[in-house]
């Protein structure tokens, strides 16, 4: 709660004083933006982000950014609330289309194709860039209900009566499918004894998991994730930062925080953004934390600014 | 900062003052609730309690509770026990205090034969004496003496007999009189409330604590005679309607439960009359209105929530259906009357009085459908979505579940109303004062095929029916006279069954919704 609230009053600042930020940091922006940002990492490109510039009505939320994010790595973005990270990766699977008031120009490339352009299949794209929400948001259902929520939404599995009238129905497709997800999530150890009890009585952590797992069941390459664990307690935190790493292994993840420590643990690449949407430096997660280019990511890092 | 505002952090041993004062917090309760019971005419305010008048009783204790309630004040005043009161009572108590002291000076100086400036001015003069007392001194002397003094001037005059059983007096220009058994009752609810309140002040010591106890009584008592006006409403229904619902009621015999009054008309061939055909038209009736209501509601609520863009035109139809909620049901009865009943064979019929209540009922489905859909977290949405999910199948599977518990509270309140309604049933339904048993809608078994349009016909639809608060109405309206042994028993009965089955509609609606909502959360 406090965070939302946070977010909304930096975001009035910035709208407020923005021209005095933009004004101070400009000369140091436009000098150096081109080497820090322009990051290659190894491996294969995933997603390619060019020029992508996001207004809500008239609040200029991201400016400019383009970022290549490399397959099966984790890649952190960090920055200051009301900074655009969130909105950056609700751009990546157009969950900002939700928003009628979100205005988005550029292109976000998966594997090669624009994911902006005309007859875009939202339905395949949500498929294949799964996301992970900042509070814990299972359905009000049976945990097995909630894994096997979308292959079942997708027609992938079919336990409805016709089904097991005509035969169609694979019952033991669906077991397999919420074991695998719930073991991929770590968490099928502690609710193989319960997958028919309703999974708002997990504990917070739990439902994260649940999340992550019913994330897994679609079978996506990119994983989202917005401040994953900031509603949860140290423990619980350090089994989703455990397990986001081991994601990495197989999937895509991109995971917005607000804690450096955080990013620093579990990221290959980090990616700052500070105060009007703008994308100040992308690097090795070991350079950004040891030795940042910008003097503004040093100051931020070192926490004399955001 | 001085000792009188200082109280001890912990109370653990009863002071001999808060004894005295829970006790007479007691007794104010205990005379509330007697009062009650004889303003509902359960008990006769000329009962005699050991050669003691009921209402002498009453006096009596007034009496006694309105001087141990000064008394609680002064003790407080002169330093005798610990308190912490406060300045002074406080503006809303000394303008409540006023208003009553002045329609006690301007009522006693009535009667004692004033004219109206005499009444108008005693009345000022002991408002103004109110206002005095309760707001100027210390808060423990300014909401005890006045009330107090209330106490003991209706105890006075329920000790003395000048009110008493045989008291009564006319009304001029309302051309009514009001009795002594209304007016005793009436005064003891009064007073006792006044003293219950005062009382529990002094046994709050005042202050901050002390209102909050005085505050809880109040409220306790008020609700507690909302609650007996409900019970007595409903118990006096049930003691009159039970002899003829259970005319004639045994177990055995050709079924399990013979029972005429459910299951007999009221024709000359029934040895006892009943209500079957109504009580078989009113469940119909209600089945009609919600098959065709539930549906449509809650598609347009759907409709206006999640697809509609939020503007002018939602706005416009928001409007609309709160408007159409609050029309009249006599209204909705004309419409059926000059619109649907010409549509339907030009007479009375029950699919009529069916679709009728049914738009009746949508404006409020709709109404509690979107506000429940509403209320369904964004975050579900969001998480749908994010999987790939279309949004019918998002509505369809985590939408609708989880807004049916509050979309089925909107059906029973709807139902609630519906099955009791009778203007437009009147207009669209008809049926028999006294239908015989033939007359009962036979809906299931009259469905009849045929090989041309409209293929499927159900003349038990098409015929006018009765339903239970229309067989009421018609009843009074006939003048109970009609060819059944005992009209007024029949009547009663009549009366109590649609009570219960009003009752068991909601059951059925609460037990649904207790189900919806513990399969979402357990």
């Amino acid at each position: 709660m406090s965070q939302t609230d946070a977010e909304a009053v930096t975001t009035t600042a910035n709208r407020t004083d923005g021209e005095a930020v933009s004004t101070t940091a400009g000369e140091t922006v436009e000098e150096t933006r081109p080497e820090w940002t322009s990051y290659e990492a190894g491996g294969e490109t995933k997603l390619a982000v060019e020029n992508l510039d996001v207004h809500y009505g008239d609040d200029h939320a991201l400016t400019d950014v383009s970022m290549d994010i490399p397959e099966q790595s984790v890649t952190a973005l960090i920055g200051p609330s009301g900074c655009g990270k969130s909105t950056f990766l609700r751009c990546l699977n157009r969950m900002n289309d939700r928003i009628r008031a979100a205005n988005v120009d550029g292109t976000v490339e998966l594997d090669g194709e624009d994911v902006y352009q005309d007859g875009v299949d939202l339905v395949e794209l949500r498929k294949r860039v799964g996301m992970v929400f900042q509070s814990p948001n299972p359905f009000p259902k049976s945990i097995r209900e909630n894994v096997s929520y979308g292959p079942r939404k997708h027609g992938d599995i079919d336990t409805g009566l016709l089904a097991r009238l005509t035969g169609r129905a694979e019952p033991g497709r669906e077991e397999a499918l919420v074991e695998r997800s719930l073991e991929r999530a770590a968490l099928w150890e502690e609710v193989r004894d319960r997958l028919d009890d309703n999974a708002l009585g997990l504990s917070g952590g739990q439902q994260q998991r649940l999340c992550i797992a019913r994330c897994l069941a679609v079978d996506p390459e990119v994983i989202l994730m917005d401040e994953p664990a900031s509603a949860l307690d140290p423990i619980a935190t350090s089994k989703i930062e455990d397990l986001i790493e081991d994601l990495a292994q197989d999937y895509t993840v991109v995971v917005v925080t607000h804690s450096m420590q955080q990013a620093a643990r579990v990221s290959d690449q980090t990616a700052v953004f500070l105060t009007g949407g703008e994308l100040v430096e992308y690097d090795d997660t070991e350079k950004i934390f040891e030795n940042p280019e910008s003097q503004r990511v040093e100051d931020y890092i070192s926490g004399k600014f955001g | 900062m001085s000792r009188a505002t200082q109280n001890a952090l912990v109370r653990d041993d009863r002071t001999a003052y808060e004894t005295v004062t829970g006790t007479a917090v007691g007794l104010s309760g205990a005379a509330f609730a007697v009062g009650l019971t004889a303003l509902l005419d359960v008990v006769a305010i000329d009962y005699s309690v050991a050669g003691l008048e009921l209402s002498v009783a009453f006096g009596a204790v007034l009496l006694a509770l309105g001087v141990s309630v000064v008394g609680f004040g002064m003790a407080s005043r002169l330093g005798y026990v610990d308190a912490a009161p406060q300045p002074s009572a406080g503006i809303v108590a000394a303008v409540a205090f006023t208003g009553i002291w002045f329609a006690v000076g301007a009522v006693v100086s009535g009667a004692a034969g004033l004219g109206t400036g005499g009444r108008l001015g005693v009345g000022t003069v002991l408002g103004g004496i109110a206002f005095a007392t309760t707001a100027l001194p210390r808060e423990d002397v300014g909401s005890t003496a006045p009330a107090g003094a209330l106490a003991g001037l209706c105890g006075l005059s329920l000790v003395s007999g000048v009110v008493g059983p045989g008291w009564e007096q006319v009304l001029v220009g309302y051309n009514a009189t009001l009795f002594g058994d209304t007016v005793v009752p009436v005064l003891v609810l009064f007073a006792s409330l006044v003293t219950g309140w005062s009382a529990a002040k002094a046994y709050g010591g005042f202050g901050a604590r002390g209102r909050n106890v005085g505050a809880y009584v109040l409220i306790y008592l008020v609700v507690c005679s909302i609650l007996a006006v409900l019970v007595g409403l409903v118990a006096f229904v049930t003691v009159k309607g039970l002899p003829g619902l259970f005319n004639g009621f045994g177990v055995g015999g050709a079924g399990l439960v013979r029972w005429p009054f459910l299951t007999n008309g009221a024709g000359l061939l029934a040895d006892i009359a009943g209500v079957f055909p109504a009580l078989v038209g009113t469940v119909w009736l209600v089945i009609g209105a919600v098959l065709f209501a539930v549906p449509t509601g809650v598609g347009a609520a759907v409709f206006l929530s999640e697809y509609a863009e939020q503007g002018r035109f939602t706005g416009a139809v928001e409007v609309a259906t709160n408007g159409l909620w609050s029309t009249p049901s006599i209204v909705f009865g004309l419409f059926g009357a000059a619109f649907l009943i010409p549509r339907f064979g030009n007479q009375k019929s029950l699919i009529a009085g069916m679709l009728t209540l049914g738009f009746m009922l949508l404006p409020l489905v709709l109404i509690t459908s979107r506000e429940a859909i509403l209320a369904v977290p964004d975050e579900y949405r969001d998480a749908s979505a994010a999987l790939g999910v279309s949004k019918w199948q998002t509505i369809r599977s985590v939408v609708l579940p989880a807004a049916i518990p509050g979309i089925t509270t909107g059906v029973i309140l709807g139902v609630g109303r519906i099955a009791g309604e009778t203007a437009p049933i009147l207009l669209t339904m008809g049926g028999g004062v006294l239908p015989g048993k033939s007359a009962a809608p036979d809906v299931l078994g009259s469905f009849q095929l045929s090989a041309s349009p409209p293929f499927v016909s159900n003349p038990a639809l098409l015929e006018a029916t009765s339903a239970l608060p229309y067989q009421l109405y018609a009843l009074i309206t006939a003048g109970l006279s009609g060819n059944i042994q005992n009209p007024q028993e029949y009547a009663w009965g009549l009366a109590l069954t649609l009570l219960l089955v009003v009752l068991a509609f909601y059951a059925v609606g609460i037990a649904t919704r207790y189900y919806f909502r513990k399969k979402l959360h357990q």
